[in-house]
């Protein structure tokens, strides 16, 4: 308890970014409690204003906004955690194994990553998602074709910087197999940075399952994601304002929290500010 | 005021009237010149009007071509001369000889002769072209074509049909050049698009734009008053209606119509256009699978017959402007329709719902306890995905969960073709002619161009055809009305007709002498529309 309110002291931001997180993973996973209807239930008629019925009003096919608002939110956290494990968990590995490696493993998986990274994004979103076909499950796949190479680009470096250390000659030179030093020695030390890529892209999952949700290339239209709301928002911007207000407030909170949250964990991680790896 | 006064006043008002006059009048004088604007709801790609069926690419050639006959500009309900000047019947019904106008040339220069009219309907006509349109209209009815001379071209029938000439005279029955369809082999391309129509194809841009130019040798002397029609391709209702309000298009007349809130604020932002409500002939349907399961199973089909809530369809996908349940509208069809009492009181149709839904679910638990899930296709334009959720939501109450698959429009109308689907949530199919026959012959039939879901009732084709066949009124009522009949107490078919739709529209209040045709293909010429001032 010390040690946290030391921490919310130091800070603030984060804390407060935190406590943002805390709120969507509660929504998230409360979200059969507290949503009061199903997300794709339409029994109700469409374009109503926000009421004491419906707080965020009905959509075009007359759904609780509200209530898809938090399933949202769950849809947008399972995006966004699961592509990030699986995606910079992968291009963590491949970053440690071929900077441990070397010689041609790592130049050849570098100008990989080159390729792949000189693709704009979206472009590369898109692509996938044409080939594989509008599903949540593979917006997933999507968003882990994208976070692997940085994954890999950055971690490579700090385990380069790794490598080099005596502690690592040290074990090679006690005969540590390469398999024992990359387990027990260069993976547990690229954990810090590893941890930074995992907070920080979340919200750049969400965003971009967003965007794809948003063009049509994402979820499917009936799937309560917050950029699918935001499309069938615009075809109504006139006559049910908040059809684009209230999915595009949740898109604007969550990212906001969970950047402020991954830069106050990448703060206190940091070894330069916490004056160097023990 | 004296009597001298009153003399110079009224003499002064009539000197005034007579100043005025001339110049109102010329107001309401067709003035030529000028580009008319409108739009495409898509992107045609291919241009074959003898072998497509999507409006876009109805719209995108509609002024290029002529038929033999037309629907009258002036009184769209009536049938008027084309390319032929007049026509004869022979006395028993089965004969039509065409005199054709004499002096019309191609668009390039070549002369138009009977051979082009027997070599365009000869592919239409030929058992393996595929011609969804016409063909499916005419087939049916046609044994044969022949060029008697250079003018005159005869059709035999196989029987005396009364849809004949209204099919003849569709939109989709236009008369291509034999010597065009000899050097392309189709009429896909923008350069096959020579045509005798009142205007000539001048560009295509895919994804942008399609352009016409006056054709200045259009064997209508003074016609068209237009220089032209630019037809912007606008994909998505956003995109249109943000078009239509920032003046871009002079009118909205085609599929898909507006709706209650786009024409709401459309007359906000804008008060010179009149804005109107009307019918397209047009059905919504909803199309099952019956080659594959679960809806090889009849019970299955039932199950979605009876859940599908049409009045909820029309209320909020159509905002209210549509005739739910009906076959044939009677606003449309007149005493050809069944009475919507009627068909209002069949399952499937009847308010409340609860106890179709309580005899669907029993239906679906018979053969699925666990309830089945299936993939909802849908084609990604106008509102189609805001019915699919709308279907896909009123399923889920009698245990059918629907995964909601989306395709670009060419790409859906190919899979609907080759049976690439399990349910196809909402798929419009406007009428060709303002004929009783058209729905059954497009949608019911076994050999219906549009009978996606592949269902072969011969009993249907049997009421069909002999309804078709009929040429006394009062008994062909009474065979459409036991077609009508059979297929609603069947309550299992593959397709399902949901209602039809009705919609907002608008025209420029510059735009004139423009009237829209009785179907959403009719009229697309432009031929006699001017703007004024």
């Amino acid at each position: 308890m010390r040690e946290v309110s030391r921490l919310v002291r130091r800070q603030p931001l984060g804390a407060a970014g935190g406590i943002i997180v805390l709120a969507l993973v509660a929504v998230a996973v409360l979200a059969p409690r507290l949503a009061w209807h199903g997300p794709k239930e339409a029994g109700f008629a469409p374009y109503l204003p926000p009421s004491a019925e419906f707080p965020m009003g009905t959509d075009q096919v007359g759904r609780d906004v509200m209530s898809r608002v938090i399933w949202g939110a769950r849809l947008s956290l399972y995006v966004g955690l699961v592509s990030v494990l699986f995606g910079i968990t992968a291009g963590s590995l491949w970053g440690a194994v071929t900077a441990y490696l070397g010689g041609a493993a790592d130049t050849g998986s570098q100008r990989v990553v080159d390729a792949v990274m000189a693709l704009p994004p979206i472009i590369l979103a898109l692509a996938l998602m044409a080939a594989l076909g509008q599903s949540v499950n593979n917006v997933i796949i999507a968003l882990v074709v994208l976070l692997t190479p940085t994954a890999a680009r950055t971690i490579r470096s700090v385990a380069l910087g790794v490598v080099a250390s005596p502690y690592m000659e040290a074990a090679r030179a006690v005969g540590a197999s390469r398999w024992r030093i990359i387990c027990r020695h260069l993976i547990p030390n690229c954990l810090a940075a590893y941890i930074v890529l995992i907070t920080t892209n979340v919200s750049y999952a969400i965003v971009v399952e967003a965007s794809l949700s948003f063009i049509g290339a994402g979820a499917p239209p009936d799937e309560p994601s917050w950029g699918g709301m935001l499309t069938a928002g615009i075809q109504a911007l006139e006559t049910a304002p908040w059809m684009i207000l209230f999915p595009g407030l949740a898109i604007s909170l969550a990212v906001f929290g969970l950047n402020l949250f991954g830069d106050s964990i990448r703060d206190v991680t940091d070894p330069r500010l916490r004056g160097g790896l023990g | 005021m004296t009597i001298a006064q009153a003399l110079r006043t009224l003499a002064g008002l009539a000197l005034l009237a007579a100043l005025v006059a001339p110049a109102a009048h010329a107001q309401d004088k067709p003035r030529p010149g000028g580009v008319l604007t409108w739009f495409d709801y898509g992107d045609p790609g291919r241009l074959d009007v003898h072998a497509e069926s999507p409006l876009v690419v109805q719209q995108a050639t509609a002024g290029i071509y002529s038929g033999l006959l037309h629907y009258d500009p002036d009184d769209p309900s009536k049938i008027a001369p084309d390319l032929a000047e007049r026509w004869t019947v022979s006395p028993d019904g089965k004969t039509y000889t065409f005199y054709l106008r004499k002096g019309v040339k191609w668009h390039d220069g070549q002369p138009f002769t009977s051979a082009d009219v027997k070599a365009s309907f000869d592919r239409i006509l030929n058992p393996e072209f595929q011609s969804p349109k016409c063909g499916a209209s005419l087939k049916p009815m046609v044994a044969a074509v022949e060029a008697v001379d250079a003018s005159i071209v005869q059709f035999r029938l196989k029987f005396p049909a009364a849809p004949f000439l209204p099919s003849l005279a569709s939109a989709w029955c236009r008369v291509a050049a034999k010597h065009i369809l000899a050097k392309y082999g189709d009429l896909n391309q923008p350069e096959a698009q020579i045509g005798t129509g009142p205007f000539k194809f001048k560009k295509y841009e895919r994804g942008s734009v399609i352009e016409w130019e006056k054709n200045p040798n259009y064997f209508i002397p003074g016609l068209p008053y237009l220089d032209g029609v630019k037809q912007f391709i606008l994909v998505g209702g956003p995109t249109q209606l943000a078009a239509a309000k920032a003046g871009k298009v002079m009118l909205w007349d085609a599929w898909p119509p507006m709706r209650k809130t786009q024409a709401d604020e459309l007359a906000r932002a804008r008060q010179d256009v009149d804005i109107f409500q009307a019918s397209i002939n047009t059905i919504f349907l909803v199309y099952l699978n019956a080659q594959k399961a679960p809806f090889n199973n009849p019970d299955m089909r039932r199950a979605v017959n009876l859940a599908i809530d049409r009045q909820e369809m029309v209320a909020k996908a159509l905002e209210g402007a549509g005739v739910p349940c009906a076959i044939l509208d009677p606003k449309l069809s007149g005493d050809f329709a069944l009475p919507l009492e009627e068909v209002n009181k069949v399952p499937g149709c009847r308010q409340p719902k609860d106890a179709d839904i309580a005899e669907a679910k029993k239906l679906v638990e018979k053969h699925y306890p666990g309830g089945v899930d299936i993939e909802v296709a849908v084609r990604a334009v106008g509102n189609y995905v805001d019915r699919a959720q709308l279907a896909i939501a009123q399923l889920r109450k009698i245990g059918i969960r629907g995964t909601l698959k989306t395709h670009e429009s060419a790409a859906g109308y190919a899979a609907w073709g080759k049976g690439d689907f399990t349910l196809i949530a909402t798929q419009d199919r406007a009428m060709d002619v303002n004929d009783p026959s058209g729905v059954f012959h497009i949608a019911y039939t076994t050999e219906g161009g549009s009978n996606y879901g592949r269902m072969s009732d011969p009993k249907i084709d049997e009421l069909a055809e002999r309804a078709l066949k009929e040429s006394n009124k009062d008994k062909r009522r009474q065979a459409y009305w036991e077609l009508q009949r059979y297929i609603l107490s069947r309550g299992d078919t593959a397709t399902i007709a949901v209602a039809w739709v009705e919609g907002w529209f608008f025209t420029d209040k510059r735009l004139r002498n423009y009237k829209p045709g009785l179907t959403t293909y009719d009229n697309n010429t432009f031929m006699k529309v001017w703007i004024s001032p």
